[in-house]
């Protein structure tokens, strides 16, 4: 009888913790929502930066040193998302921003001028990795990084979101 | 004759009066629980704040502003009737003359018991974007419903309060006013709740006075905070600072930040960690506005300093490391490798100076934001 009990017991703690474990897997694992006006909205995870082609910028970081910062580049995740880009950036898509967010709630933005490769060779990635490591907890797991911008108050670290909106 | 006619005439005369008298009182005894619909204003509500504070505001489309809304959710506001026990508004635990918190660390709900985290001020909603110490609500609509359902806290569904609300004489008239039809719902209530919400702007402190026309004069104390409060600490340099602006900065000192500023090792309550799962979330709570600091202890989310002192000694010593630490706050010192500000005696007095430029007499004492209950008594007895 104790037997019986106790494995009942068993089965309903495990039936109980089943779904709160398994909420708490997906929810760790980081992502960056890409969302808006794009035809194809996803979240980018760490798995699926690897997957993607990978490229490199080197900026001095607060500490005065420069760091190589690997990632993604702003611009495929965009493609990838349907963000009109290259030939289509014309017209009112010129009034087309990105609005970045981290998980501290501070936002910035780009106009989808900024991030394309007919505009610009400036790279602005998604990075992943500071000097072939993954970034520091506090600043990642992904943080965007501007090549040869001065200031770093656009280079935001833990990005959570990518909003394209046309400017109203 | 003439004095017979006299008496008769000043018979008839008090009997008159006495009748018109009797006929006041009477229509005042029926009226007196009735607003004259003409003593509601109505119109576009024109809201009024400094240019400095820039229109990055938080208003949906399909909710415009209109002076009869606003005395709506005004009443609402203060509307016991909204709670299970017809005891509690969200003047409760708003209150006017405390920048609209209530002094307590947390607060007792309908049924007695203690909410989970520190009620927040509300000042200057308009430009927030995220509501609640986690952020969790996008808009004053969404959020105006939560504490209204809470078990703890007013614990009433929102067709309970509705069909309450109906049942009275004055709601279905206010409802026609505002909204065209006697219909209370629940979606009518947070609406015109998040329209009166809108119109508590504080921009009437010394500071602002400070920013506007620089119509006042600061202390050398007051002045003092105040370039403590916005520069960096850079020990290398010499340069002594607070930093405080880097997340209570711009001039409505709020930013719309989230942060683990350090308060424990392991934070018991999981602030936003609790809805992202993300460790690096374990702690990290709303950067509350500062405007009236100065009256709304005690702090943080869980009221656990009592005093503006023992806030700044918070910061200037006892940041604890974690991995939830944000980032800013892991290195900045006074002192080279300090992990904390490390602030002198005087300098942590300086910012308590400047802290107190933030308190708005006018917005706490307007009576736009009081009470409209002359009745209010009435209601809660009932």
């Amino acid at each position: 009888m104790k037997k019986y009990l106790l494995i009942s017991i068993c089965a309903l703690f495990i039936v109980a913790l089943k779904p709160v474990t398994l909420k708490a897997q997906q929810a760790t694992e980081a992502g960056v929502k890409i969302s808006g006006e794009v035809t194809a909205p996803f979240t980018v995870k760490a798995s699926d930066m690897q997957q993607l082609n990978r490229v490199s910028v080197s900026r001095k970081d607060r500490d005065n040193k420069d760091h190589q910062y690997t990632g993604v580049s702003l611009l495929t995740l965009l493609q990838k998302a349907g963000a009109t880009t290259g030939k289509e950036l014309r017209g009112e898509n010129l009034t087309k921003y990105a609005l970045v967010e981290a998980s501290d709630g501070y936002q910035v933005i780009f106009t989808l001028a900024e991030l394309d490769k007919e505009f610009t060779d400036r790279e602005i990635i998604l990075a992943d990795q500071m000097d072939g490591k993954p970034l520091p907890l506090a600043d990642g797991p992904f943080r965007i990084v501007i090549q040869d911008e001065k200031k770093p108050a656009r280079c935001m670290k833990q990005v959570t979101s990518i909003r394209i909106a046309f400017a109203k | 004759m003439n004095s017979n006619e006299t008496t008769g005439n000043h018979h008839h005369f008090l009997k008159r009066n006495l009748s018109v008298l009797l006929l006041f009182s009477l229509f005042i005894l029926v009226f007196s629980s009735w607003i004259p619909e003409e003593d509601i204003e109505s119109g576009e509500y024109i809201l009024k704040y400094p240019v400095y504070f820039g229109n990055r505001i938080n208003t949906p489309a399909d909710q415009p502003l209109t002076k009869q809304g606003v005395y709506l959710g005004r009443r609402l506001f203060y509307e016991t009737r909204l709670s299970a026990n017809n005891k509690i508004s969200c003047g409760s635990c708003h209150m006017q003359e405390k920048a609209f918190t209530d002094g307590q660390k947390f607060s007792k709900g309908v049924d007695g018991f203690l909410s989970d985290r520190n009620a927040m001020s509300l000042a200057n909603l308009l430009w927030v974007r995220k509501f609640f110490w986690d952020g969790r609500s996008a808009s004053l609509e969404e959020q105006a419903s939560v504490p209204m359902i809470n078990p703890h806290e007013m614990g009433q569904s929102l067709p309970v309060s509705a069909r309450k609300l109906q049942k009275t004489a004055l709601y279905p008239r206010l409802f026609k006013i505002v909204y065209g039809d006697e219909q209370v719902t629940g979606d009518r209530i947070v609406k015109a709740l998040a329209q009166f919400e809108r119109t508590l702007i504080s921009a009437d402190s010394r500071y602002d006075q400070y920013l506007g026309q620089r119509s006042v004069q600061f202390s050398e104390e007051e002045m003092k905070g105040m370039v403590l409060f916005n520069t960096f600490p850079d020990p290398e340099k010499g340069i002594r600072g607070a930093n405080c602006a880097r997340c209570h900065g711009g001039p409505k000192n709020y930013l719309d930040l989230y942060h683990n500023n350090g308060l424990d090792s392991v934070s018991a309550d999981r602030g936003i960690g609790m809805l992202t799962g993300q460790k690096t979330d374990r702690g990290r709570f709303k950067v509350p506005t500062l405007r009236n600091i100065a009256l709304t202890a005690p702090y943080m989310h869980d009221g656990r300093f009592e005093t503006l002192e023992e806030v700044i000694d918070h910061y200037s010593e006892h940041i604890r490391q974690s991995e939830a630490l944000s980032a800013f706050l892991q290195h900045e010192s006074n002192e080279k490798n300090g992990t904390s500000l490390k602030l002198k005696a005087d300098e942590k007095k300086a910012l308590i100076a400047f802290l107190h430029t933030l308190t708005d007499s006018v917005f706490i004492s307007n009576p736009k934001f009081a009470t409209p209950f002359l009745t209010v008594q009435k209601h809660n007895s009932k």
